[in-house]
């Protein structure tokens, strides 16, 4: 988790999701553009198919995304945990209950694309592993 | 010899404030009647663990059946006519004549998380000709899951309802019982689900009800995950503050379907109750 969440975790990020083999059967209209914000950190990511194409460090404003994810470090790490506390173990979880993690702009593309998004985002506790 | 669980499923001619219902009722077991309530846009199938549970059914008769418009139960002649919308009356009124219709005295009732909210007026209304209820999930006040996507033409409505319900489930309990309960969301009617919501979210209000609720004539036992965010183990403590004489239990590890997403965790937690209710 130290590395968390610098861009050689988001590489390792980008691993995972490209050979989970949940996501190839359900990703195939999985093509967004989204922004992530950890903290102070921001990033853009380019899904294509489920995969995730391109990772863009501190976007400029001009990178347009269509919906963002941004919560404080602290829910994060909560969330990232092996064994995360109740309130802070799923993205919906979080989005209902914890005012201070925030799913906006274009919500409708987040949730046609819910059930592969909410799977590329559990992913992230697997790559918490591999970093521990 | 084929391998045949020991349930057995039909389907039930029934009125339901006056107009005629198809019901699907499964049950196994024989001995004091535990009529079971699914969740919100799901069915009884939610149940299938408990109805093969031979220490459950060899003195309880468990019988589960589909709501209305959920499962193997049929919405009524005209429904294309209506928007689904569960009322507390409505379900109610569901609840009530199934029950009759079965012609099973002195029974206990459990429901889960809307069912687990609808037991509490189960009690309040009914308390002189049952045992007892068992709550799983039950809050007497529960805004906050409805939202327009749940049904919506741009959105696939059963994978929307089936993963946003996912994280209800405590990260611990197993990859099968999660996935199961994630197929029978899946497959509910379109809106089914957001129409059980509003029931959950708007209509139902249960906290003066629950005040008259007579544990002396109808036993109460209340038992609520840790992991569950859509009724809280602090929402049910409200619940059991307010009842005189109720049983509380929260259960670690274990999130808002007990019955489906982790049976034999829930069951630990689940005997001493059955135990509580059997008890004269």
């Amino acid at each position: 988790m130290t590395n968390f969440p610098d861009e050689g975790w988001m590489e390792a990020f980008r691993e995972t999701v490209g050979r989970d083999p949940e996501l190839a059967v359900i990703s195939k209209w999985f093509d967004v553009d989204m922004g992530l914000t950890f903290g102070e950190r921001r990033y853009a990511l380019r899904v294509r198919k489920g995969r995730i194409e391109e990772i863009i460090p501190s976007p400029r404003f001009d990178t347009r995304t269509q919906f963002q994810i941004r919560g404080p470090m602290d829910l994060w790490k909560r969330f990232l945990s092996e064994t995360p506390p109740p309130l802070y173990h799923d993205i919906f979880a979080m989005i209902m209950r914890v005012p201070e993690f925030v799913l906006e702009g274009d919500t409708l593309v987040a949730m046609q694309n819910a059930r592969a998004l909410h799977r590329m985002m559990s992913l992230m506790r697997s790559v918490g592993k591999q970093h521990a | 010899m084929p391998e045949f669980e020991p349930i057995t499923g039909r389907y039930m001619k029934v009125s339901i404030k006056g107009k005629e219902h198809r019901v699907f009722v499964e049950e196994a077991g024989q001995g004091i009647p535990l009529i079971c309530l699914h969740t919100a846009g799901a069915d009884s199938r939610q149940y299938r663990h408990l109805m093969n549970d031979k220490e459950v059914t060899d003195r309880f008769r468990v019988i589960c059946f589909d709501m209305p418009w959920h499962g193997r139960s049929d919405p009524p002649t005209g429904w294309w006519l209506q928007a689904y919308e569960l009322t507390t009356e409505d379900y109610l009124a569901a609840i009530e004549a199934v029950w009759r219709a079965l012609g099973v005295e002195r029974p206990v009732f459990m429901g889960c998380s809307m069912g687990g909210a609808i037991m509490l007026r189960v009690a309040s209304e009914f308390q002189d000709e049952i045992r007892g209820v068992i709550g799983l999930e039950s809050a007497a006040y529960a805004p906050g899951r409805y939202n327009e996507f749940l049904h919506h033409p741009a959105v696939h409505g059963g994978e929307l309802v089936a993963t946003y319900t996912w994280g209800l489930n405590a990260p611990q309990s197993p990859e099968a019982g999660k996935r199961d309960n994630w197929w029978y969301y899946a497959q509910s009617g379109p809106g089914v689900y957001r129409g059980d919501v509003m029931f959950y979210s708007f209509d139902f209000d249960a906290r003066e009800h629950i005040r008259g609720i007579d544990t002396s004539k109808c036993k109460v036992s209340l038992l609520t995950g840790s992991y569950d965010y859509s009724c809280t183990p602090a929402m049910t403590e409200a619940v059991a503050k307010e009842i005189r004489g109720c049983r509380y239990t929260e259960m670690e590890n274990i999130g808002h379907f007990p019955m489906i997403e982790n049976y034999e965790l829930f069951r630990t937690y689940l005997m001493p109750e059955l135990d509580f209710m059997a008890a004269d």
